[in-house]
């Protein structure tokens, strides 16, 4: 019976195990995939009791709470797909759990790593994961719902949250766009934030994607959202704010006033990697008067060879240094380092003597790049790449103060920003609970 | 949330540099000027106990709110019309001479409009924004500029060619009468509790309004380096020849160590964004004033969907904007907002106190 109609509902393909057994009183048909099951199991725990009949086996599947009874025939694909060995005995089918994941076991933080913090980051495997974060994170409120998305994929996902903390309008929010997910395929914890998020064109990551545990259980206690995915070592916070992404882990770890510190220059790398390239610009083109003579003089000067406007020189300069990041990012680890020194040190260097761009734009092509890997969060250096070019065409137009009415939209840009129905890009002030905070007005 | 009225106070007191407001005061100087920034405070002050007090007998409702409530349709639609515009007019004057002012200092050789039609769509796009998103960048800006502010003042005060026995000639005209147009121009800095009313909307029910005393020392401070300082770096004299009097005072010093060296270009970038900002609210109030004359439902103020009547309304707005810049000349602007200076005095007055009177008819009732 059960064999039959897997034989129909599957395309041929060798992998499929269909089984029937025979011991002294009963006769069990067994139909699983093979390369998504652990063999180990399945002979300890139905093979094995099943032929050595020490007990009777029909007393095990109704015993066992492994063991789990599908009434609905059209649950055995999905069973089967995902590492289910399906038993047939007396007429009742029987769905037991062997499936076999392949993932990095405890892998080590890659993408934000810290010096003196934990080294371990998440698994692709969801157990792991949630192992890790239940030992990060020991209280009894930590509540964890599971969600499949995709329809094709149909991925496992954890929705992870401290129920005394959690803001309950959030979670709502956010489980409303996980049931009605429209998708057939999510593989990759970014994907699953993209298609979380409402407007699909943003310029602003507004959902954290971290690998670190350390990181989550501290979200977790401040109320917010993690959201966990099957095969991925990712996972998604949310609601965050705009400082959360300039915020790195370490400076929880480290002396007060030297993380103020850092945290400044982040913000100052932050403006910098996002202006200098404009204002270059304008400065040279515009307003050269705005410095005083001797740097006036000196910029001037070391453009004396270059035949073309600022701006073209710009764009040779950010195309070579994009690319450049580009492909080291890409490349391999060792061939990686050769075109850093390729790009950087010889086409650099060759590119100023040759008089195709002034040595003060290589100056500021490598603070635009240095500045950049500043950012802890790599979704959000990543847009912040991508933020100079708008600036660059209103310096082009208008100079100083073009680049001036451009920073002013992005920051109204980032406070219309909302994460999740919370302010993305807001100062935190000292907010009194008794009276409300701004713009909570009663509802009538 | 007492900070969020301290920051619409501030910003509206800032601008009065955009306004003419130090032009008029120093035309003024020997008739009237000294004793209207005596008076200019007490009047300000009056008003702003008033408004505030009466604004807080009305949570979550902004002036529109509480003049629909009360008259007819069409009256109050009539009244807020005029006070949009008088909002909206506020904004004008100030990004025109703004757009005029990057002609002259950045862009010698731009052409003025397009400069005008830049700024204007920057804070036509900022206005369009919700009202909660309004407050946030106002915040923001102002914070991320108030050391610049600081460290100008404080660099034009410890200058050693500030000429202190100036600013005594000048004091001493104390005695003569005020006039009225240095009296509208005075109490100008005083003007930013007026900004409640669109943003009383904002304030969570059991907001109380603090540390009042703060406004008038604040005000009046702005107010004396308003006046007193270009006097005290140009002379007496030399300083009543200047239009963009502010300006020519930031040029005239340097900043010997600094690698940027005429403090007028940290000057120019600091009242960029304050124009920007302030036009954003001013418009942002003038189109909620418009929008509340339009039928439609309760007003949101952190609508993530933003309506496409913002969108209409601000297009109407640039475009008149840009006619003004079109119909008058530079001399006429300076005239005209001198007049609009006046004419909002007694506009402001004439709100204050209708405000405070329907707030105590509002108490008797209750």
């Amino acid at each position: 019976m059960l064999l039959k109609h897997i034989s129909l509902m599957f395309a041929q393909s060798y992998d499929l195990e269909l089984h029937t057994l025979r011991n002294s009183s009963m006769t069990i048909e067994v139909a699983y995939i093979h390369p998504l099951c652990d063999e180990h199991k399945i002979s300890d725990f139905i093979f094995v009791p099943f032929t050595k009949e020490e007990q009777p086996y029909s007393d095990q599947l109704q015993r066992i709470p492994e063991y789990k009874l599908v009434t609905d025939v059209s649950k055995w694909q999905d069973q089967l797909l995902r590492g289910h060995v399906l038993i047939e005995a007396d007429g009742d089918v029987y769905a037991f759990d062997a499936k076999r994941i392949i993932s990095n076991e405890s892998p080590k933080t890659q993408v934000e790593s810290a010096i003196q913090g934990p080294q371990i980051a998440l698994s692709e495997d969801l157990k792991n994961s949630i192992n890790l974060i239940r030992s990060f994170y020991p209280t009894p409120d930590l509540s964890i719902e599971e969600h499949h998305i995709g329809n094709m994929s149909q991925t496992p996902v954890s929705l992870l949250f401290d129920q005394r903390h959690v803001d309950m309008r959030v979670l709502n929010q956010v489980k409303e766009k996980l049931i009605g997910m429209k998708t057939d395929m999510v593989h990759a914890a970014g994907e699953l934030g993209k298609l979380l998020v409402d407007k699909k064109k943003n310029l602003f990551p507004t959902i954290l994607i971290t690998e670190r545990p350390d990181r989550i259980a501290r979200s977790i206690a401040q109320g917010k959202i993690v959201i966990l995915l099957k095969g991925s070592m990712f996972a998604l916070i949310m609601p965050v704010t705009f400082f959360e992404f300039m915020h790195a882990v370490e400076d929880n770890y480290e002396a007060f006033w030297m993380t103020r510190f850092i945290i400044f220059i982040r913000y100052a790398a932050l403006v910098l990697t996002i202006t200098l390239p404009a204002l270059y610009i304008s400065v040279v083109s515009y307003n050269p008067e705005l410095f005083r003579v001797q740097l006036a003089f000196s910029i001037a000067a070391s453009r004396a060879a270059v035949p073309y406007p600022s701006f073209v020189e710009v764009f040779i300069m950010l195309f070579m240094i994009e690319t450049l990041i580009e492909a080291s990012i890409r490349l391999p680890r060792y061939i990686g380092s050769t075109a850093t020194t390729v790009g950087g040190l010889i086409l650099g260097q060759a590119a100023q003597q040759a008089g195709l761009v002034s040595s003060i734009m290589i100056i500021v092509t490598s603070v635009v790049a240095i500045s950049n890997f500043v950012i802890p969060i790599s979704s959000l250096s990543f847009s912040m790449r991508f933020l100079k070019y708008p600036l660059i065409l209103l310096s082009i137009f208008f100079g100083i103060s073009g680049v001036a009415v451009g920073v002013f939209l992005y920051i109204v840009y980032l406070a219309h920003l909302r994460s999740f129905g919370k302010p993305y890009f807001r100062v935190n002030g000292q907010l009194n609970p008794i009276e409300g905070d701004i713009g909570q007005v009663r509802k009538i | 949330m007492n900070r969020y009225f301290f920051y619409n106070f501030a910003c509206v007191s800032f601008m009065n540099l955009m306004l003419f407001v130090p032009y008029v005061l120093i035309q003024h100087r020997y008739d009237g000027t000294v004793m209207s920034l005596v008076i200019a405070p007490v009047v300000g002050t009056v008003l702003l106990y008033m408004y505030t007090s009466a604004m807080s007998r009305f949570p979550g409702m902004g002036m529109p709110d509480i003049f629909r409530e009360r008259y007819p349709r069409w009256f109050s639609s009539m009244i807020i019309g005029g006070f949009a515009i008088m909002w909206w007019l506020s904004s004008v004057f100030v990004i025109v001479a703004y757009a005029i002012l990057i002609n002259r200092f950045f862009n010698p050789d731009a052409n003025t409009f397009v400069i005008l039609f830049m700024l204007l769509l920057a804070c036509g796009y900022a206005a369009t924004r919700s009202s909660l998103t309004v407050m946030f960048v106002l915040e923001i800006l102002l914070l991320l500029n108030a050391p610049f502010i600081l460290f100008i003042l404080v660099k034009m005060l410890t200058d050693t060619q500030f000429n202190w026995d100036a600013v005594h000639v000048a004091a001493n005209y104390v005695v003569n009468m005020p006039n009225l147009s240095a009296l509208a121009a005075a109490t100008y800095i005083f003007t930013g509790y007026i900004s409640m009313s669109l943003y009383n909307r904002l304030m969570p029910p059991n907001f109380q309004y603090k540390y009042r005393y703060i406004y008038p020392v604040f005000g009046f401070a702005v107010l004396l380096a308003t006046f007193f300082i270009p006097i005290g770096l140009h002379g007496t004299e030399a300083v009543g020849q200047y239009v963009y009097i502010w300006s020519v005072t930031a040029d005239s010093l340097i900043m010997q160590y600094g690698f940027i060296e005429r403090l007028l270009f940290l000057f120019l970038i600091v009242f960029l964004n304050l124009t920007l900002v302030f036009t954003m609210t001013a418009w942002h109030q003038a189109m909620e004033f418009v929008k509340s004359c339009l039928p439609g439902g309760k007003p949101e103020v952190d609508n993530h969907r933003i309506p496409v009547s913002n969108y209409v309304i601000i297009a109407v707005f640039i475009v008149f904007t840009l006619a003004y810049m079109f119909l008058v000349n530079e001399k006429e602007n300076v005239r005209y907002a001198s007049y609009w200076l006046i004419l909002r005095l007694f506009v402001e007055i004439l709100l204050v106190v209708w405000i405070f009177v329907l707030s105590r008819r509002r108490m008797d009732r209750t």
